[in-house]
């Protein structure tokens, strides 16, 4: 089973801050947030800041799935489980690119 | 974007007939992975996609109605029974079947409905938006010359699906002034 | 003993019940793998017909054919039909029916299970059926959105049929799911390890994994919709606080993994088929893996790309449309390693590489109108145009209807046993691939020019005509295609000459068995050390059936089998499957009482109905019981394992582990619905909250804190030898606690018809007391096993899986309770 849970976790997650940083947008927008903090948009800071942890929890993650502590012993799993890594990490960066470019509330 | 595809299903198919002629040799596995997987099946689709991504929500943003650009005012409410638009120029004005709006000039539609989910489309002007019980929606037109465009709704409704159509005139300057100086009744 | 009189021996003990009763009473999976297809197939024609019928209305401008009333049921129907009574149980059928023959075992780690699916599955498209034969079946399109599903336009019962047949339908893929996670991971021949896993079973895994994620929302908009439409709780209704964008994002959380729960096992049919037709081995196995899995979880990313159109935030838009491009990625993966097998093997044009062949085409098409209309401004255009129904026919035609018929025409010869003879198959695939590419490139055609889907006629003037005629003739070339592949496989299954063991030489162990296949699959469990192990040894099966395996000698009439550990593929416990039993078919047909009494608004049947699925489930796993204990068993091969009963993981552990994850699915569907209402849905806050109680919601948690540790205390005495009676009392108070506090809150909550806070408040609160009853039953079977001596030290696999439902229900109990007094509180 930990095997199992090695190769799901890191998309898992993914999953899990995809729809945490989509809800934190809905709800910036459903109450009107506003105002500014260091140069930018509240709302902007806030969607910011959440796809950076997003970032950094993929990296934690694949670093554990290369460490020779926390990785799969055998090597088809091992394999698998950075290789999921790896898409979790690229997904992270991919779909939640849009905080960074696109208008938030329009 | 239709070109791309059609390139893109052309290079597939032909890397499918390929080994049917060429009688294969079993080369490594490892080298195999290399072009096929690496090559064409992750850094060739990622270059494309984030190509396209960017193009898209380039668009996207640029479709977006902006509040500071003076656009005129209209709503359109859906209903089973047709389409009624009412005019912010023009308080208490409404038609029905037909939105009348200035040529050259960007209009924002205020989308609601009256009892099911129907969706705006005027296919010449604008992508579609829903009318969603509970919302306003907004939706930036803007008709180049003056004319009569066609508009649908885009979600079935029911029984009456089908028929559920409306026009939008776009009047000239003068037409419009006009249409404005109607009486409202 | 030799391999004959094995064989015998083996059928006495496996055989189902002869003649008609054996229909009812087998729980054997390669006679319900059987069941399934055809009863998929039969449903396949008949959605197939109804699109014939969708074509012809459409052949011609201003078409009298139907009238829209009628129309609107034909093309709901198609799809509905397609996508639940077809597609789903396609899936289900072809791995019950596989599945233990790929892994090397001897059937399912759930039989009654899996004739239980079976029976909801009948029985709910027989209702199905019914509604259409009426007249009365659903209109509202196959996503039923709400409002116009909703009590005030559409009173009739035409929405009702749709919404508890499906939910009736989905038990079965639930309980398949179940099934085949636990089978994928426990039921494998020793030496399985993961990474020898035929590819198919990775993918069927995964689909599995998704079917238990994916349908949980859907089920739970069902239920809303149907409470909305049966008692007037508003959930849908923006005026009293519902919103129904809600009815969208559970239908596609749903509805957009679906698309990949289809694709996903066709894709399993093609990494088997493909490399055996070139005759060489897969291309990055392990790649594949890793894409399946990253796909599946991509897919639960993409839902609101349904809803581009709905006035969702250009931002929320762009999530939704990056995940969408992302998604091609994987898909890209498998689809360049599949290629790149070919390159490396010496394809062959063989009936099964046709329909691949087929595949390839059609589905590279469909993933490249996909990527189209995940750029937002161009689906802004094409959503709801036939564009998109064309798009999504080339995704699943091309991505399921080719493997399937791939895989029809691969495994045939093991399902009858005979060689094809009539050579009507090739032909069938011309007409089926011309006629498919016809009808659908017509239709992006005419969805580019501006037709709507599930319009029921259109005007001359429109300019549609020519193209739509194009379009309807083509779907009769198809259609005519697919009547021949029925033809032939009618005749090569009535009249062709016996084959050939393994005809297509593949590496695969459904192969190493007697075509066609014996109850008991193997008379003897292979031991694996390679992933394609027939390739390493040619003659496995005569090995096999000598014996020469672990469990080759038949004991007392044990159907026996052996667990392996899940990720070394070690042996690790003996199973003794339950055998042929009315016990699936009768309770399958009371739960259809209970569907069918909220159907009819027969609500009086409906308590006796779940009292009689009750009695019913209690007698199912009382009878798993034993007065003795099992010592370890000899397996052979000098390996001695405990047996089932004995293990604090018991079969029956996992598959509650995986039942509990569809169900937190469920509670988690419901709790981002509350919280989604809360934060989008226009007309809130209530007017009034819940009258915080701290003392109710003190009880509730206390309750909630003490039935799983009384549990575990029990749990732990049984282990020691001790007495668990204590425990069981204890949490069985614990439950009466949290089932005063949860009934106190139903009670306190205002009118649930009056707002749909209240409304959520109350599901929440029954979802809660639904599972309160659940566990106290729960802790009263065992109390009535160690009362009557079924349990012991050694017999005591059944405590640590009530421990698991105690421990879910003390944590939904306390979440619903929470969510219910905490805004009152807060306040």
């Amino acid at each position: 089973m930990r095997d199992v849970i090695r190769i799901l976790i890191a998309p898992l997650v993914w999953l899990a801050a995809f729809s945490a940083v989509y809800g934190l947008h809905g709800l910036i927008c459903g109450h009107g947030i506003t105002g500014t903090a260091l140069g930018l948009p509240l709302p902007r800071l806030l969607l910011l800041a959440a796809y950076a942890l997003a970032i950094l929890l993929q990296l934690a993650l694949l670093a554990a799935l290369y460490h020779p502590r926390v990785s799969a012993t055998e090597g088809f799993t091992r394999f698998v489980s950075r290789a999921t890594g790896w898409a979790g990490l690229v997904a992270a960066v991919w779909t939640l690119l849009p905080v960074a470019v696109t208008s938030y509330c329009g | 974007m239709l070109a791309g595809a059609a390139a893109i299903f052309a290079l597939v198919m032909v890397l499918l007939a390929l080994p049917f002629l060429r009688r294969g040799k079993d080369a490594p596995e490892a080298r195999g992975i290399k072009v096929w997987i690496i090559g064409l099946g992750l850094a060739f689709p990622m270059a494309v996609l984030a190509a396209l991504l960017a193009y898209g929500l380039t668009v996207g943003e640029r479709l977006l109605p902006r509040a500071e650009d003076g656009a005129i005012r209209v709503e359109a409410e859906g209903r089973q029974s047709g389409w009624t638009f009412r005019y912010a120029d023009q308080p208490g004005r409404s038609t029905s079947g037909v939105l009348h709006i200035p040529a050259g000039r960007p209009v924002d539609v205020d989308i609601t409905t009256g009892d099911v989910i129907h969706s705006f489309w005027v296919p010449r002007l604008a992508g579609k938006l829903d009318a969603i019980p509970g919302y306003v929606n907004t939706l930036r037109i803007e008709a180049d010359a003056p004319g009569d465009y066609a508009g649908v709704s885009a979600e079935f409704s029911g029984i009456g699906y089908a028929g559920l159509t409306f026009t939008v005139t776009a009047h000239d300057e003068a037409g419009w002034q006009a249409f404005l100086g109607d009486d409202p009744q | 003993m030799n391999a004959l009189q094995r064989h015998r021996r083996l059928t006495t003990i496996w055989a189902s019940d002869p003649g008609l009763r054996g229909w009812f009473t087998t729980v054997n999976h390669t006679d319900l793998g059987r069941m399934f297809l055809m009863a998929s197939f039969f449903f396949f024609i008949v959605a197939g017909i109804l699109a014939m019928l969708i074509r012809a209305q459409l052949a011609t401008p201003h078409s009298a054919f139907a009238g829209p009333e009628i129309y609107n049921q034909i093309f709901t129907m198609h799809g509905v039909i397609m996508m639940f009574l077809f597609a789903i149980p396609t899936f289900e059928g072809l791995v019950v029916y596989l599945l233990p023959k790929i892994l090397g075992t001897r059937d399912l780690a759930f039989p009654r299970l899996t004739a239980y699916g079976f029976w909801c599955y009948i029985f709910g498209g027989t209702m199905m059926l019914v509604s259409m034969l009426l007249g009365i079946a659903p209109d509202g399109g196959w996503f039923m959105y709400p409002p116009l599903t909703g009590p005030l336009y559409s009173p009739g019962i035409n929405t009702d049929f749709w919404l508890i047949g499906i939910t009736f339908v989905e038990i079965s893929a639930i309980a398949a799911a179940v099934e085949i996670t636990v089978s994928i991971l426990k039921y494998r021949a020793p030496g399985m390890s993961l990474d020898k896993m035929p590819i198919f079973a990775w993918y069927a895994l995964v689909t599995a994994l998704m079917i238990l994620t994916g349908f949980p929302p859907l089920i739970l908009g069902s239920v809303l919709l149907e409470v909305e439409r049966a008692f007037g709780f508003p959930f849908f209704q923006a005026d009293l606080g519902g919103d129904s964008l809600l009815w969208q994002h559970l239908f596609w959380l749903f509805g957009h993994p679906e698309v990949y729960i289809i694709f996903l096992p066709a894709a399993g049919v093609i990494s088997t088929v493909l490399p055996v037709m070139c005759r060489t081995t897969l291309l990055g196995y392990g790649w594949i893996v890793a894409a399946a899995v990253a796909l599946a979880f991509l897919s639960f990313g993409l839902w609101v790309h349904h809803m581009f159109t709905t006035g969702i935030p250009h931002m929320g838009l762009a999530f939704f449309s990056a995940a969408s491009t992302l998604v091609a990625v994987p898909t890209g993966v498998q689809i360049f390693a599949w290629i790149g097998t070919m390159w490396r093997g010496r394809p062959e044009l063989r009936m099964p590489m046709l329909h691949l062949l087929g595949f390839f085409v059609t589905f590279v098409i469909g993933g490249l109108t996909g990527v189209m209309v995940a750029v937002v401004p161009f689906d802004w255009q094409a959503h709801d145009t036939a564009f998109i129904t064309a798009h999504l026919h080339y995704v699943l035609f091309g991505g399921f209807v080719f493997p399937v018929l791939a895989g029809l025409y691969y495994w045939m010869p093991h399902v009858t046993g005979r060689k094809r003879f009539f050579r009507l198959g090739e032909f069938a695939f011309g007409m089926i691939f011309v006629g498919f590419h016809v009808t659908f490139l017509a239709m992006h055609w005419v969805g580019l020019l501006g037709q709507r889907r599930r319009i029921p006629t259109y005007a001359p003037e429109d300019g549609w005509t020519a193209v739509n005629l194009i379009s309807s003739v083509g779907s009769f070339v198809m259609a005519i295609g697919i009547a021949m592949v029925l033809i032939d496989v009618i005749l090569n299954v009535v009249t062709a000459v016996r084959g050939t063991r393994n005809p297509w030489g593949a590496g695969t162990l459904e192969w190493a068995m007697i075509q066609p296949a014996p109850a008991y699959n193997f008379a003897s469990l292979p031991h694996v050390t390679e992933r394609d192990p027939l390739y390493g040894t040619p003659d496995m099966a005569l090995r096999l059936a000598r014996g020469e395996g672990y469990l080759g000698e038949p004991r007392r009439d044990w159907r026996e089998t052996v667990t392996v550990d899940i990720a070394s593929g070690r042996p690790d416990f003996h199973v003794i499957y339950p055998a042929n039993t009315r016990l699936p078919i009768v309770m399958s047909a009371v739960t259809g009482l209970f569907f069918l009494s909220l159907l009819l608004k027969a609500y009086w049947i409906t308590p006796f109905a779940m009292a009689g699925v009750a009695v019913l489930a209690w007698r199912w796993v009382w009878s798993l019981g034993r007065k003795e204990d099992i010592g370890p068993q000899a397996i052979g091969q000098d390996i001695t394992v405990p047996h089932a009963a004995q293990v604090a993981r018991a079969p029956g552990w996992w598959g509650s582990v995986f039942l509990l994850t569809a169900n937190a699915t469920f509670f988690g569907s419901l709790l981002f619905g509350f919280a989604f209402l809360w934060t989008v849905a226009p007309g809130w806050p209530p007017t009034e909250w819940l009258p915080a109680s701290l003392w109710e919601l003190g009880l509730g948690l206390l309750g909630a804190a003490l039935a799983p540790a009384a549990m575990h205390g029990a749990s732990r005495a049984l282990r020691r030898g001790g007495r668990p009676r204590l425990g069981l009392a204890l949490a069985f108070g614990g439950t009466g606690m949290l089932a005063v506090s949860v009934g106190a809150m139903m009670l306190h909550t205002p009118p649930p018809v009056e707002h749909a806070y209240n409304a959520t408040l109350f599901v929440l609160g029954g979802y809660a007391m639904f599972h309160v009853t659940l566990g106290a039953l729960m802790i009263g079977f065992l109390a009535a096993r160690v009362r009557r001596g079924y349990a012991s030290a050694a017999r005591q696999s059944e405590f640590p899986i009530v421990t698991l439902w105690i421990d879910y229900l003390a944590a939904v109990g306390a979440l619903a309770l929470l969510a219910g007094h905490l805004p009152g509180l807060l306040a």
